[in-house]
């Protein structure tokens, strides 16, 4: 198959993945048994101790349809939902922040998602990966045991016990973090930059180690596969340095299933890490999307999924495309 | 032989009591912390904390409503009265259908611009609202009742409604704690002109004694300054607020809440949950409740928790078995075991304060205890308190922390319905609902009956707590009971449509506060009674009365004066007979758990120290910062 082909056939699923995603993200999030509307009269009957008479809610329910764009049968609304989106990536507004608009709601909560998960995803994925390759390639060796051992021991705790011991250790019995991060205002500058840091550091560690365990775990098993592949043992024989076997024949080979997964652990970043999110008080698109899923704020759904979408298949059709540069048995095909 | 655990636990322990005194000078957002009062959030993280315009979002919470904006009029939220706080006065009435008032405002109060407050900006808010009434979504409170307004001058308006009302005072200003009618700042809002519908207003300018210094665009915490000319302010004129800075912050789950709590981080917290504020109260002497004794927290909040019932389904539309339900309720129970026994039940449907239970419970005594069921059975329990007590103290809680014989009515309640799983059975059989095969209590056609219970998820964690308990109980006496946890937005969709209600815990028609009961039952009419399998939302009646007596007595008074003899004693009658066909099974008043932190500010509203109400979302929070005194730490 040519290049020209193959680019062109990556492309068009790509295409197809995006629109079909589109279309059930807007249908899915109005199976919930949520109705906007009735979210935000509730909670405006709350705020009033249920003395909202019966007329003033009767013309914010017309009102709220209106503005909402609730009007108008589901297929009306899912074409002007597909111009608004593909024509000018515009969600509307979002219903529970009204008159917000849904860009404005997500795009102010993801570049704190996206620093804070790029880079403990990446860290997180280099840090196992080292450390689980030096555990597959000297598999025999006792040290490579005890590494296994800090996989083993780290992986299966729940997230959520991880983060809270961290946050119990390191901003309660050692007070050196804070219990909740509280982020400065104002222009940027290295004083707001390292606080910044100072502050995200608990929740960018519990990440670290969330994902640490299972890329150890992951890596060794496949340098174990590798180390066993009779072209390395051929370079053992050749007189190739441990160094040498290990980097450029067993961790090149091995890796090939991590960057996948990578990839897509990054494409997924854009969902947020709600746990997170809330355990150390740290702003991001997860708990955008926890109170839009509660409130049934349709928009803001439509908004961050279609973006989470673009995302992992732009991660899934960048690894396609790049696959062929990592492995010459792939390009050769 | 000691245990190794033992060797461990010693240190680890010094280390845990070695954290708790934890002294800060500064704040995290730059102020001394000897200056600053630090508020744990009511609602949390705020996703838009730039949205202040009141014609849109209220911001209501993180200080707006005490601090940021005033009123025309206040209310007293220990003695149910209205005061004037913006108004100079209580409006006057200028006919005699009620429908025509003289609004009076005090000159001198300036917004923190130092612009002055005058009746221009009452103008230009109704107007504004009037305008663009379908694309303004917090307005149409005050929309729907107001008709015209005449400035008359800078401090005097005049106002005409569309119906009679006997509670101006209530309708445009505050009710329990909320206000819909807000005035804004013309000469901020006017120059938007059409962009009004979407302006933001951040920072606002404010009413109150404080402005906004800073707030966190992520939401998480806002920043309150003193202005210098407080006592120009809309309630400058209770006394100098003692803290130069507020800060409202979420402290995140409350596990993080309580550790920061016991670190001394902030002072006041807002709905910890019981279990919470008893371990931190073990690690940090500082740290208190509203009293010692059981309930341990201020019960006086508006609104009180209930069942509410589908009436207009099958079998919730038979009075027998709601009674039966509300029988087989082991409420003492209940409560120790969701609440730890910090609770103040209610019989009526309405909240047991001092402010109503004078107007209804002492009225409703004799009814209560006179109660009789068509077979003859009284299911008043005037002793409930005093069991509760038993049953406390045979848990184990010492007999200092419970009330004294003369003091459990206010602490505990009057008096509930008898636990009695015998008579809710024969009740049920008298409509020929029996147990089946398997235990559980059938359908009269014999059909299996499941009631779906739906209470709020992780949002509101003592509700919760108590739909499962209440659950665990009905399941004892043989009901097969089905907890469906819900969110928020899913909670109000099943409150206002009678195809998703079965069984709920609600609150929301269960919050007459004072004499002026139609301001909660006012939505107990005709137009809000829908098929019982309908999909259309209802505007209110999450109770599904449809009794059109209640309706016929809510429709005739509404021309009678508010603290009229006659209108109370409508809303007694209402009261009782939704009592005596148990329309709902009214439980408690909400318990309210504000804990407060005196390692740098003293003197909160305590039982033995009372001055206000102590919850920091009310009106009583003014004087509670005009009242609080730093300790100098």
């Amino acid at each position: 198959m040519g290049i020209v082909q193959y680019v062109a056939k990556r492309l068009g699923l790509f295409l197809a993945v995006l629109f079909i995603g589109l279309t059930i993200t807007f249908f899915l999030p109005r199976l919930m048994p949520v109705n906007p509307i009735d979210g935000y009269i509730s909670q405006l009957m709350s705020l009033s101790s249920g003395s909202l008479s019966s007329e003033a809610v009767a013309e914010l329910r017309v009102n709220l349809e209106e503005l909402y764009g609730l009007k108008g049968d589901l297929l009306s609304q899912y074409v002007s939902y597909l111009e608004r989106v593909l024509l000018r990536f515009d969600f509307g507004p979002s219903f529970a922040y009204y008159p917000a608009t849904v860009s404005d709601v997500v795009l102010n909560a993801l570049p704190w998602t996206l620093a804070l998960l790029l880079t403990t995803t990446v860290l997180g994925w280099a840090l196992g990966n080292m450390v689980g390759l030096v555990a597959g390639y000297f598999h025999t060796k006792r040290l490579a045991t005890l590494l296994e051992i800090v996989g083993i021991l780290i992986y299966p705790i729940p997230y959520y016990i991880l983060a809270v011991s961290v946050i119990l250790l390191f901003a309660y019995v050692f007070p050196v973090f804070p219990l909740s991060a509280t982020f400065p205002v104002g222009e940027m500058s290295l004083n707001k930059l390292g606080l910044i840091l100072y502050n995200a550091f608990l929740p960018a560690l519990a990440l670290v180690l969330a994902g640490f365990g299972w890329n150890i775990l992951s890596m060794k098993a496949l340098a174990i596969a590798t180390t066993e592949e009779p072209y390395v043992t051929y370079a053992r024989l050749k007189g190739a340095s441990n160094w040498t076997r290990m980097t450029r024949y067993v961790f090149r080979n091995a890796m090939l299933p991590q960057v996948t997964a990578l990839a897509l652990s990054i494409g997924t970043i854009f969902n947020g890490a709600l746990l997170t999110e809330i355990i150390f008080s740290y702003p991001g698109v997860g708990l955008i999307m926890r109170t839009a899923a509660t409130g049934g704020d349709y928009n803001v759904l439509y908004g961050v999924i279609t973006i989470s979408i673009i995302a992992v298949a732009t991660a899934g059709l960048i690894i396609d495309l790049i696959y062929p540069l990592l492995d010459p048995r792939i390009r050769h095909k | 032989m000691v245990k190794l655990s033992r060797y461990l636990m010693v240190p680890m322990l010094g280390v845990l009591m070695g954290t708790t005194s934890f002294a800060q000078e500064m704040t995290d957002v730059g102020t001394p912390r000897s200056e600053t009062l630090i508020v744990q959030t009511f609602d949390g993280k705020v996703a838009t904390p730039d949205a202040q315009n009141p014609f849109i979002s209220y911001a209501i919470w993180r200080g707006f409503r005490e601090l940021g904006w005033s009123s025309l009029w206040e209310m007293d939220t220990a003695s149910g009265q209205s005061y004037p706080e913006l108004a100079d006065g209580m409006p006057e009435v200028l006919n005699a259908e009620h429908t025509k008032f003289r609004i009076k405002i005090r000159p001198g109060v300036f917004w923190s611009d130092g612009v002055e407050f005058t009746t221009a900006d009452m103008a230009y808010t109704l107007d504004t609202a009037f305008k663009y009434r379908e694309k303004l979504t917090r307005v149409s409170g005050y929309t729907s009742i107001v008709k015209s307004w005449t400035v008359i001058d800078p401090y005097t308006m005049e106002v005409e409604t569309s119906e009679p009302s006997y509670s101006f005072e209530t309708s445009m200003g505050v009710y329990t704690w909320g206000a819909r009618f807000v005035p804004v700042p013309k000469h901020i809002f006017e120059p938007q002109g059409e962009n009004v519908v979407t302006f933001k207003n951040a920072p606002a300018v404010t009413l109150g004694p404080y402005k906004i210094k800073a707030f966190d665009p992520n939401g998480f915490w806002q920043l309150w300054e003193r202005r210098e000319d407080w006592q120009r302010s809309g309630w400058g004129n209770l006394g100098e607020p003692k803290a130069k800075y507020v800060l409202y912050k979420d402290f995140g789950a409350e596990e993080t809440r309580t550790l920061a709590f016991v670190q001394n981080q902030y002072d006041i917290d807002t709905f910890m949950s019981p279990d919470s504020i008893q371990a931190a109260k073990a690690r940090n002497p500082n740290i208190q409740t509203f009293s010692d004794r059981f309930p341990y927290h201020d019960m006086n909040d508006a609104c009180s928790w209930a069942v509410y019932m589908n009436q207009q389904k099958a079998p919730y539309d038979l009075e027998a078995v709601r009674w039966a339900l509300a029988l087989s309720l082991d409420l003492k129970q209940v409560g120790i075991t969701a609440l730890s026994g910090q609770f103040k039940v209610a019989a009526l449907p309405i909240a047991d304060t001092p402010v109503t239970n004078p107007i209804y419970y002492e009225a409703s005594a004799q009814f209560l205890n006179d109660l009789t069921l068509a077979d003859g059975y009284k299911p008043y329990d005037p002793n409930f308190g005093a069991d509760l007590v038993a049953a406390l103290k045979a848990q184990g809680a010492p007999e200092s922390e419970l009330p004294t014989a003369e003091n459990i009515a206010a602490s505990f309640g009057g008096g509930w319905w008898k636990h009695d799983p015998a008579q809710a059975e024969k009740l049920l059989a008298s409509v020929g609902m029996t147990k089946g095969a398997d235990g559980f209590f059938t359908m009269p056609d014999g059909s299996p009956w499941v009631v779906t219970l739906t209470t709020p998820g992780d949002w509101n964690k003592n509700l919760q707590r108590l739909g499962f308990s209440i659950a665990d109980s009905w399941k004892k006496a043989g009901f097969n009971v089905s907890v469906q946890q819900v969110d928020n937005g899913e909670f109000g969709s099943t409150q206002s449509t009678n195809s998703k209600l079965d069984v709920m815990l609600n609150w929301g028609n269960t919050c007459v506060y004072n004499a002026n009961w139609r301001n909660s039952w006012g939505v107990f009419k005709s137009d809000n009674v829908k098929d019982a399998t309908s999909d259309e939302p209802l505007n209110g009646n999450w109770m599904r009365v449809t009794d059109q007596g209640i309706f016929d007595i809510v429709t005739k008074s509404a021309s009678l004066p508010t603290g009229s003899a006659e209108n109370i004693a409508n809303g007694n009658a209402i009261a009782q007979k939704l009592t005596a066909t148990m329309q709902a099974i009214n439980l408690m008043s909400i318990p309210t758990t504000v804990p407060t932190n005196s390692t740098y500010w003293t003197n909160y509203s305590k039982q033995d120290n009372f001055y206000a109400a102590p919850y920091t979302w009310w009106s009583s929070f003014k004087k509670t910062l005009v009242n609080i005194t730093p300790t100098g730490k």
